[in-house]
């Protein structure tokens, strides 16, 4: 090893990190499980408003079933209604 | 955790398994990890952010270590992709060619703190594969074969660049009177 192999070894020599860095990686190394629970909690949050939406589409399906179903009976009273009519006429 | 080895018996993998700590892992290497950084990219701030991802890639894969061996050379690799990923990212100091370097201070001599300054600011302007190879030669005191390893490159080209790079730094510093007297 020449004169400027040495000299580059002492130049790039090993150096200590700022103080406190592994306290540092230490408790960074514990945020993960925060942010895992982040995403627990996003996909949580998700369920909820697909489970929310598909619930509200249902409950609106029902109530245009209802709906549908109140028109056919006034249709058929209507309808009722007015055959007593012709059938009198008729007699 | 247990993973089943290539002749089919099941071993024992991870830190634990392996009797290491993740704290002790950190206190260990942490001046190697940080020096890696700090040499490659000349910045402190940099080096600690890219020491310190390194450190959380191997708590998140801790249970991909199997020996102190293996935690060493998981840590260098890691720490010298991380360092090129951050330089190529970060772009923060324009590339210089060697010529374009500072010139030393007159009457530098081997031996003086000045040099190895200079020395330092030399490396950083090398590109990125030289320079990486260069600092895992002299800092971490490794052979081509161990670089090549490390930065999966053939051994050839590790050689080149090391033979290379010295040839530079050194024109570079005895055109200015920088050399053994």
């Amino acid at each position: 090893m020449d004169w400027l192999e040495q000299e580059l070894k002492q130049a790039l020599a090993r150096k200590e990190p700022p103080g406190g860095f592994a306290e540092r990686v230490r408790w960074s190394a514990r945020r993960p499980r925060f942010v895992m629970a982040r995403w627990v909690a996003a996909a949580a949050a998700l369920v909820v408003m697909t489970g929310g939406s598909l619930a509200w589409r249902e409950h609106q399906g029902r109530v245009a079933k209802e709906q549908v179903m109140t028109a056919m009976r006034i249709t058929s009273a209507k309808l009722k209604h007015i055959q007593g009519h012709v059938r009198e006429v008729r007699q | 955790m247990t993973a089943v080895a290539i002749d089919g018996s099941r071993t024992a993998r991870g830190l634990a398994a392996a009797g290491l700590d993740f704290d002790a892992l950190v206190r260990e290497h942490q001046s190697m990890v940080f020096s890696l950084a700090y040499h490659f990219l000349h910045d402190r701030q940099a080096a600690e952010e890219v020491a310190q991802e390194v450190f959380l890639a191997l708590h998140r894969s801790r249970a991909e270590i199997e020996s102190p061996m293996h935690a060493a050379f998981w840590l260098r690799k890691v720490a010298a992709q991380r360092s090129i990923d951050e330089a190529r990212r970060r772009r923060r100091r324009p590339q210089v060619a060697l010529d374009a370097a500072p010139e030393p201070a007159a009457g530098v001599a081997p031996g003086d703190p000045m040099l190895g300054d200079l020395l330092r600011r030399l490396i950083a302007t090398l590109p990125e594969a030289p320079r990486m190879v260069m600092v895992m030669r002299y800092q971490e005191d490794l052979e081509p074969a161990e670089i090549a390893a490390l930065l999966d490159m053939p051994v050839t080209t590790v050689k080149s660049h090391l033979k290379r790079s010295l040839a530079l730094l050194r024109g570079k510093l005895e055109r200015r009177g920088v050399g053994e007297q």
